[in-house]
């Protein structure tokens, strides 16, 4: 008889958490703004990947860069707490609408497939293709018609392999932008395509390859910040890049990056 | 940064980071499921039609779907259709999303391990036990768990074996353990970029601590090898 | 005065009777042997006697306390259950030893279990534990099995394995010690040495009432023998009376599968 009880007592337990689940929640945010939401809870959680020279961590383990910084500061401004999340950067729009993160600001490039699927800032950053080449040997390879006959290495999914396939040139798809570098390095290929942004940040004087440059840009391209589809933090953004450029402050954050040529006046 | 000898400090310390997690949320997950699934087994089991049918549909439906997915249910269901996130997105309500996950999952699998190891011990062991006078607490502590244990050893190894590389799928939500450590470096992280060997070389972490485990539960085996 | 007494006991699973007013006694220090075809209900009785099924109906009565009335829901309560199984020992056709615990740990466990609830047991634990240790050791040496006491289960033979049974059974000073099919599961070689155990324990008088298929020794050993068919009682008395001179048809065409077969 005790254990019927015990049983019963169970089974209901059970339900009734099932039921708890899936009841709570439901209708409390869809009114609300985005923005309220963020400030309510005090946090603006950044999703990100380890992109030099937007996001990445110094040595005591804490993110800066362009992108981190600027963020830290959209924060500040919202009167919030920033977080920063690493994360899978296909999950990224899966991230946004579960409300896992707030917005993906990682140097995110503005394609049709980020624009309809999230709420952009208008674009703040230039990047392009370019052509990365041994230094002594950069004077030869100024135009795009010099370059027919040189062997390349790109990171194999990129925008840099559309590029050089896309004109015929001969190709070695790596699996990185910074193997394909090492290629160059190397010697194993004559030159490499991978974001002039990175290559700012990873190439030249001071850096550990500082014997390439790079010279030709085959296409552009522009970063910008996405939220959850219908979000006001978008527009927020955007005031807030605008006072930014115009105070000067953005354009010193993008100094410190070495990004500040790319710069897209707001 | 070109040479092994250099990279190979910073990947070590990346990797240590990331198994670190990894064993955090296997040792999570067995100080879950195990006694959870002791629970779930009793409702299976149970005289009262309703709660073992709801249990052994709960068991089917979580063995019966990959892991992966209930990964990504369980952590992003919340805020996408019911639009409230109850997970945060912190790498601490991550953990705490894939711990959910693994849990729950492990436990239907114990839950089946222990019903055949309690169904398993003869009722002739009770009986022999009840016509001694001997309570049925003390029947259950000093006669059938014993066997039951040893019965449930050898599949609870297979199980836990597993889950030591079944916590890599926890990735999918991007909890950091050693394959994300590892993967990074492939597409750059503290300057290095490109190389692929870090992922390959957690092979030898999974390896290692897979050894240990072998070792010590073939020894609990062993230790119970004394009766048949 | 009888010992046992059980009166009109019955006993139902679902609708099937398996037990039809069972009545029968048993004199102190004397054997009863019950024998019929298998599916005849006397294991079930057995069963019923120790506790493990619970009757549906009838009185069973131990040295004139009654440990059991259907009519009367005191003595059919789950507590008061356990200390009533004592009255009775049981040994089982499959043995049923605990494989964790050695020929000696068989013996003592449900003992020492029993002891702990005596109000002393803290102050005299090493006493009462040495008494116990020397009381298994005695039942052991008398069952043949003195240089087997520290062997477990799977290391004895059959014949083995149901002598520490038996021990066991004795261990707790049953009024009456049951046994349900004791040789049954043995080799035929071994069922020599368990039988002459229990004729020994007879030669002591033992009361005992067992269930069994070997007539030869039912007819030697008993006081009394049951013949039970279809749930009933369908022959009972001497040795003498049920063997050679049988009322029934019934029993006779039984018995004859034993003397021609």
């Amino acid at each position: 008889m005790k254990r019927k009880v015990l049983s019963a007592l169970l089974c209901a337990v059970m339900t009734i958490s099932m039921l708890a689940g899936c009841g709570s929640g439901g209708e409390e945010q869809d009114s609300e703004s985005d923005k309220a939401y963020v400030q309510d809870k005090g946090t603006l959680v950044v999703g990100i990947t380890n992109f030099e020279p937007m996001d990445y961590q110094d040595d005591n383990g804490d993110w800066i860069g362009f992108d981190a910084d600027m963020a830290k500061a959209f924060g500040e401004s919202l009167g919030v707490d920033v977080e920063f999340v690493e994360i899978d950067w296909d999950n990224k729009i899966l991230e946004l609408d579960s409300q896992t993160i707030d917005c993906v600001w990682n140097g995110m490039t503005l394609t049709d497939e980020v624009t309809s699927s999230m709420e952009c800032t208008g674009a703040y950053l230039n990047n392009a293709q370019v052509v990365v080449v041994p230094t002594d040997v950069a004077d030869q390879y100024q135009d795009e018609e010099s370059l027919a006959d040189l062997n390349f290495a790109v990171e194999a999914g990129s925008a840099g392999e559309e590029q050089v396939s896309e004109r015929g040139f001969n190709y070695t798809a790596v699996t990185a932008q910074a193997d394909a570098l090492m290629e160059v390095a190397a010697g194993t290929s004559d030159a490499a395509v991978i974001d002039s942004l990175m290559a700012a940040a990873m190439i030249g004087e001071g850096t550990s390859y500082s014997d390439l440059t790079y010279t030709v840009s085959l296409n552009s391209e522009e970063y910008g910040v996405g939220f959850r589809k219908g979000s006001d933090l978008a527009e927020e953004l955007n005031n807030f890049f605008a006072q930014s450029y115009e105070d000067g402050t953005m354009q010193a954050c993008a100094e410190q990056y070495k990004v500040q040529a790319a710069l897209i006046e707001q | 940064m070109n040479s092994l000898m250099e990279q190979f400090p910073i990947v070590f310390n990346a990797l240590n980071v990331g198994f670190l997690q990894t064993l955090k949320l296997f040792f999570v997950t067995l100080l879950g499921a195990i006694p959870l699934g002791l629970v779930i087994s009793f409702g299976s089991m149970s005289r009262f039609r309703p709660l073992s049918y709801i249990t052994k549909i709960i068991v089917w439906i979580i063995r019966g779907t990959p892991l992966m997915i209930q990964l990504l249910i369980i952590f992003y269901f919340p805020g996408i259709v019911l639009k409230n996130n109850i997970w945060g997105g912190s790498e601490s309500g991550r953990f705490l999303a894939a711990s959910v996950a693994f849990i729950f999952n492990y436990a239907c699998y114990f839950s089946e391990i222990y019903r055949g190891g309690i169904q398993g011990v003869p009722k002739g062991q009770e009986e022999a036990g009840l016509v001694l006078g001997m309570t049925r607490s003390q029947i259950f502590f000093r006669v059938t768990l014993l066997q039951m244990i040893k019965r449930i050893v050898p599949p609870m190894a297979n199980e836990i074996i597993t889950l030591v590389k079944d916590t890599s799928l926890a990735r999918i939500i991007a909890l950091q353990e050693i394959i994300w450590a590892g993967q990074a470096f492939l597409k750059g992280s503290q300057g290095i970029a490109g190389e692929i060997w870090p992922l390959f070389f957690t092979a030898v972490y999974y390896l290692i601590f897979s050894g240990i485990l072998t070792v010590l539960l073939g020894r609990l085996e062993k230790k119970l090898d004394y009766f048949r | 005065m009888a010992i046992l007494e059980v009166e009109h006991l019955s006993k139902n699973f679902e609708r099937t009777e398996v037990l039809r007013d069972i009545s029968f006694s048993l004199e102190k220090g004397k054997v009863l042997s019950i024998i019929g075809s298998s599916g005849s209900g006397k294991t079930t009785l057995l069963r019923c006697l120790n506790f493990l099924e619970r009757p549906d109906g009838g009185v069973i009565r131990v040295n004139g306390e009654t440990l059991f009335d259907a009519n009367d829901p005191v003595t059919t309560q789950e507590a008061e259950i356990r200390r009533k199984r004592l009255h009775f020992g049981l040994v089982f056709q499959s043995f049923n030893l605990f494989p964790q615990y050695t020929a000696l740990g068989n013996v003592m466990l449900a003992k020492e279990l029993l002891e702990k609830e005596r109000p002393d047991y803290k102050a005299k634990k090493k006493e009462i534990h040495a008494q116990i240790e020397r009381e298994a050791k005695v039942l052991l040496n008398q069952m043949g099995l003195s240089d087997r006491m520290n062997n477990y289960p799977h290391q004895l033979s059959g014949g083995q394995c149901q002598r520490v049974a038996i021990a066991r059974a004795l261990a707790l000073k049953p009024d009456i010690l049951c046994f349900d099919e004791p040789t049954s599961a043995l080799d035929p070689e071994l069922t020599g040495e368990v039988l002459k155990v229990i004729q020994g324990l007879a030669d002591q008088e033992t009361t005992m009432i067992i269930v069994t298929h070997e007539m030869s020794f039912a007819r030697d050993v008993s006081s009394q023998v049951i013949f039970m068919d279809d749930g009933c009682i369908l022959e009972h008395g001497t040795p003498q009376q049920v063997f050679e001179n049988p009322r029934e048809e019934r029993t006779r065409q039984f018995l004859s599968r034993f003397t021609n077969g």
